[in-house]
């Protein structure tokens, strides 16, 4: 029997291999991954070739967070392949890679009228649509949740094919057939995967595919220092020796190279550029100029940047954005504002009128930073865009370069490339329009990479908030009302109208202006049993827009929290750690992290002196607690210790997740002390990495890390380890010092 | 003119002669593994070697290096072998991998001159800002290369590129050319 794709898929559908998570009924999509000679394709998932390679498709893109890796682990483990027998292929968006999860926690930003219809994974709607827009963004840790059920699934359904084919061979009941190792054994018999995929396609799989008994996991005692990796990242070596291929290490014949310049944020527009300051240089080509942009292309990139410096372009600008306004709007807003509650629990009087303590915190816009300036290489021929670039959306990047050079999104091919630190700068993709432009004036290939200078100016940061927390106790000093008044642009709104709706970002701003949103508030209900809370949001406007970024609003929420309820254990003279656990029966999960972290740092119980603070957080099912030992030097802070155990039950690559908390605790702590700058005209007055505050290795504290051991269902790790960094480090500050941190970054007052 | 040996290779570039290293590397060599990442020496992404020392690229020109030997990631080993190198894939000091080809720069000309560095050394010789935090696996990693370059431990944790698909079968079994009839298990 001929196989043909189409077979195969019609195959897979009807025994559900593909149906699973998705479909109500059977439709057909390409296949995404593209089987080559001696390859044969297994679902959207999984080609194996004849050498016994297997290549496993990758949806998401990697930015470090080791979804690279992830994936692919799953169906190695699922499948029963060896773990050097495994490729890794990045794929370009399908409806067979939808990400239902994001698309249900997003809902309101791309159904803001009824999202409730479209806030589960698994409603009808979310599945649709998130199928039929092919919306496979990276973000917010969704990828477990949202892949691991349907690559397990497809690896699961390639094994029965591969053992019905040896049974087929053998003549025996191919349930009685063992797989490991990359091989289909029984008895004395073996057969390797790669001898076995081109009969094995012709079967029908069973439906439901039938899965392992125990889903992958990696158990955290298991891995002692030193441990031998089981799954060791697939990306490492490549990126050690500099193969690794970002979007601006592409090089294509005929390519030229462009810098741009972008008018100050807010409505502006380039007014004048002096085009003659260029004429002679050694290989300039010429200026482009656009709406809110001028770029200027040259045989290297060098040479265009400096006839853009030379060129000096003047803008116009009204209402750009300017701190002294952020401020005074958020205070207003603090301070007057209409609020909506968002959410409410227990007894409302309890949290009317003026509370006993009310304390106000505040957070300055913070910058990603990441060290790769935005890159994208296009080329547009005959008609058809070639577009190269690291993205978190690519689908909805190829829909915005299709509309920004007027031919359709089919017309648009999308090579997906590795991102070089994103934290969710990558959600924007005006660079992948900017790329898209300049090949169709230039006429030619052409790569852009941003200045360092305009990724700090032209990218959006995190917005500003600021909170007045107050709180009710009961006889005891513990919490018997909890209210948080925090004022915020509604800045997922405002994201979800660029990002969705292709507004500019002072449109989106206006038209999100006075919406409440949750998402913007996310983590801001405390992990404590308090018997009555109230989360209130006074929507600020405010002249900056507004981006997502690493660990989004629980960067702040969880500061305004733990920062709050550290105050209250010292007014009510209680130790702080015994203050949380009393407030955490209902969250064992929580207070097991807490008890162990401070078992780990040694927790001296921060009393006065001590250097040491404590906080605890929960994100989408994960938890942390951390310890943070610090001191006030001369240079502001210096960090000594950061301590952390976390729960995030179910661990499917054990060093990868604590790669990840590492990593997010030094990025917590980047916001904790720099990763800001105030706004003047619409541009940054900090732009220097250097001036920044970013951690580096000299100053970097020690770090340890722990895990509890669980089986819950899976938490990403990658956002988690952000959030309790910041009010552990004010709360250590407190006690170093005596003196109570409530803005961030800390001694912005000061600079 | 500007004349100089790039991994071991006469080079001339036809530029600017006030282009600096970087984008002669990226742009006109096409040896792309030296990153861009700020232009002004704060990050430390284009480090390469100049004459045996670690320099940041984006700083220096292509006139000022007239005569030089420069040695950037590619040239540094041409199968990953270089200790530090190994010890970065063996410890997983590495995330997003942008940073990496600077920090691997900086790891080598710190051992090349001292084989058994301390800490705060290492902290101080690596001023690369990495933004994923792999910071606090990087000094293990140092001195596990170091180890290594000494001779008091053996590393092969990134295996080298280019591996031929007969050899990769000899490794793996489960790799290589489909066999014809069934195996007996145990031969």
């Amino acid at each position: 029997m001929a196989i043909t794709r189409r077979g195969i898929l019609i195959g897979a559908l009807a025994g559900g291999g593909l149906a699973i998570g998705y479909l109500l009924r059977p439709r057909h999509f390409p296949l995404p991954l593209s089987p080559g000679r001696d390859e044969y394709a297994f679902d959207a998932w999984i080609k194996i070739a004849a050498d016994g390679v297997i290549s496993v498709a990758v949806p998401q893109v990697e930015m470090g967070q080791g979804v690279t890796t992830l994936l692919p682990q799953i169906v190695a483990y699922e499948l029963g392949a060896d773990w050097r027998q495994v490729a890794v292929e990045p794929v370009p968006p399908s409806e067979l890679h939808a990400n239902p999860v994001l698309a249900a926690r997003w809902a309101p930003l791309w159904m803001p009228v009824f999202p409730g219809l479209a806030d589960e994974p698994d409603s009808a709607i979310t599945r649709r649509w998130a199928r039929d827009s092919r919306f496979n963004v990276t973000a917010d840790g969704s990828a477990l949740a949202a892949y691991e059920a349907p690559s397990r699934a497809a690896a699961a359904s390639a094994r029965a094919l591969l053992m019905q084919a040896a049974a087929a061979r053998w003549s025996v009941a191919w349930e009685e057939c063992q797989v490991s190792g990359g091989f289909v054994t029984h008895e004395d018999k073996r057969l390797a995967f790669g001898a076995l995929a081109s009969e094995a396609v012709t079967f029908t799989p069973p439906d439901p595919p039938p899965l392992r008994p125990n889903p992958p996991a990696e158990s955290p005692g298991d891995f002692p220092p030193g441990a031998r990796l089981t799954y060791p990242r697939l990306d490492l070596p490549s990126k050690v020796d500099g193969s690794w291929t970002f979007a601006s290490d592409v090089r294509l014949p005929g390519m030229v190279h462009a810098s741009i310049r972008h008018a100050p944020l807010g409505s502006a527009r380039v007014t004048q550029v002096d085009e003659d300051a260029a004429i002679g240089m050694r290989g300039f080509l010429r200026f482009v100029r656009h709406d809110g942009w001028v770029a200027a292309a040259a045989r290297d990139w060098w040479t265009a940047d400096t006839a853009l410096t030379r060129a000096k372009p003047r803008y116009r600008v009204a209402g750009g954005a300017d701190s002294m306004q952020i401020d005074t709007a958020l205070d207003e807003a603090l301070r007057l504002g209409a609020a909506e509650r968002i959410h409410a629990s227990g007894d409302m009087d309890a949290v009317t009128g003026g509370l006993p303590l009310q304390l106000r915190y505040e957070v300055a816009p913070a910058v990603h930073c990441t060290v790769e300036t935005a890159s994208a290489t296009a080329r547009l021929e005959n008609g058809k865009l070639e577009l190269w670039i690291g993205t978190q959306a690519p689908e909805l990047a190829r829909a915005a370069a299709a509309r920004a050079v007027g031919i359709e999104a089919s017309e648009v091919v999308i090579y997906p490339m590795p991102i070089g630190g994103s934290f969710d700068r990558r959600l924007e993709f005006g660079h992948a329009v900017e790329a898209a432009i300049l090949a169709r004036e230039l006429g030619q290939p052409v790569q852009l990479t941003w200045s360092r200078q305009q990724e700090q100016v032209a990218g959006l940061p995190r917005a500003p908030a600021a909170a007045i927390m107050a709180a009710r106790t009961d006889s005891e000093g513990g919490v018997a009302g909890w209210r948080a008044r925090i004022a915020v642009p509604p800045t997922a709104r405002e994201f979800g109208r660029r990002f969705f709706g292709g507004e500019t970002p002072q449109d989106a701003i206006a038209s999100v202006d006075g919406e409440a949103d949750a998402l913007a508030l996310e983590g801001a209900v405390p992990p404590y049993g308090i018997p009555s809370v109230a989360i209130d949001h006074v929507p600020a406007r405010i002249d900056l827009p507004t981006a997502r970024m690493r660990g989004n609003s629980h960067g702040y929420t969880a500061f305004f929290t733990e920062s709050f309820v550290d105050e209250l254990a010292h007014r009510a003279g209680r130790e702080p750690l015994s203050y949380r656990m009393a407030m955490l029966g209902k969250d064992p999960r929580l207070a097991e992290c807490l008890q162990r972290v401070a078992t780990l740092s040694e927790w001296g119980g921060g009393s006065d002196n001590s250097g040491q603070g404590i906080a605890c957080h929960v994100m989408r099912g994960g938890r942390i607690a951390v310890v943070a030992s610090a001191r006030r030097d001369e240079s502001g802070v210096r960090v000594e210790k950061l301590s952390a155990v976390a729960d995030i039950g179910r661990i499917v690559n054990f060093d990868i997740a604590r790669q990840q908390i590492e990593g997010g605790l030094i990025f917590g702590l980047g916001l904790t002390v720099g990763c800001s700058t105030r706004y003047s005209g619409g541009r940054p007055d900090t732009v220097r990495l250097a001036e920044l505050g970013l951690p580096l290795l000299a100053d970097s504290p020690g770090i340890e890390v722990e895990f509890v051991e669980s089986d819950a269902d899976p938490a990403d790790p990658g956002e988690l380890g952000v959030a309790a960094v910041s009010p552990a480090i004010a709360n250590a500050l407190f006690s170093a010092t005596g003196y109570r941190f409530r803005r961030l970054p800390l001694f912005a007052e000061e600079l | 003119m500007s004349r100089m040996t790039v991994n071991g290779r006469p080079v001339e570039f036809d530029m600017d002669p006030q282009t600096p290293l970087l984008w002669a590397l990226r742009d006109a060599a096409n040896l792309t593994g030296t990153k861009y990442g700020c232009g002004v020496g704060d990050c430390g992404a284009c480090t390469v070697m100049v004459d045996g020392a670690a320099l940041r690229s984006c700083l220096i020109t292509i006139a000022e290096c007239e005569g030089r030997f420069v040695t950037t990631i590619e040239g540094l080993s041409d199968d990953r072998s270089h200790p530090v190198q190994q010890a970065l894939v063996a410890e997983q000091a590495i995330q997003c991998g942008f940073c990496t080809p600077g920090i691997v720069m900086n790891g080598a000309a710190l051992l090349a001159r001292n084989a058994d560095p301390g800490e705060a050394e290492i902290r101080q010789a690596i001023p690369n800002l990495c933004r994923c935090g792999v910071y606090p696996r990087l000094v293990r990693a140092i001195q596990l290369a170091g180890r290594a370059m000494r001779r008091e431990e053996t590393l092969s944790a990134a295996p080298a590129p280019g591996i031929a698909p007969q050899d990769a079968a000899r490794a793996v079994p489960a790799l290589g050319p489909a066999p014809a009839t069934d195996i007996p298990q145990g031969q």
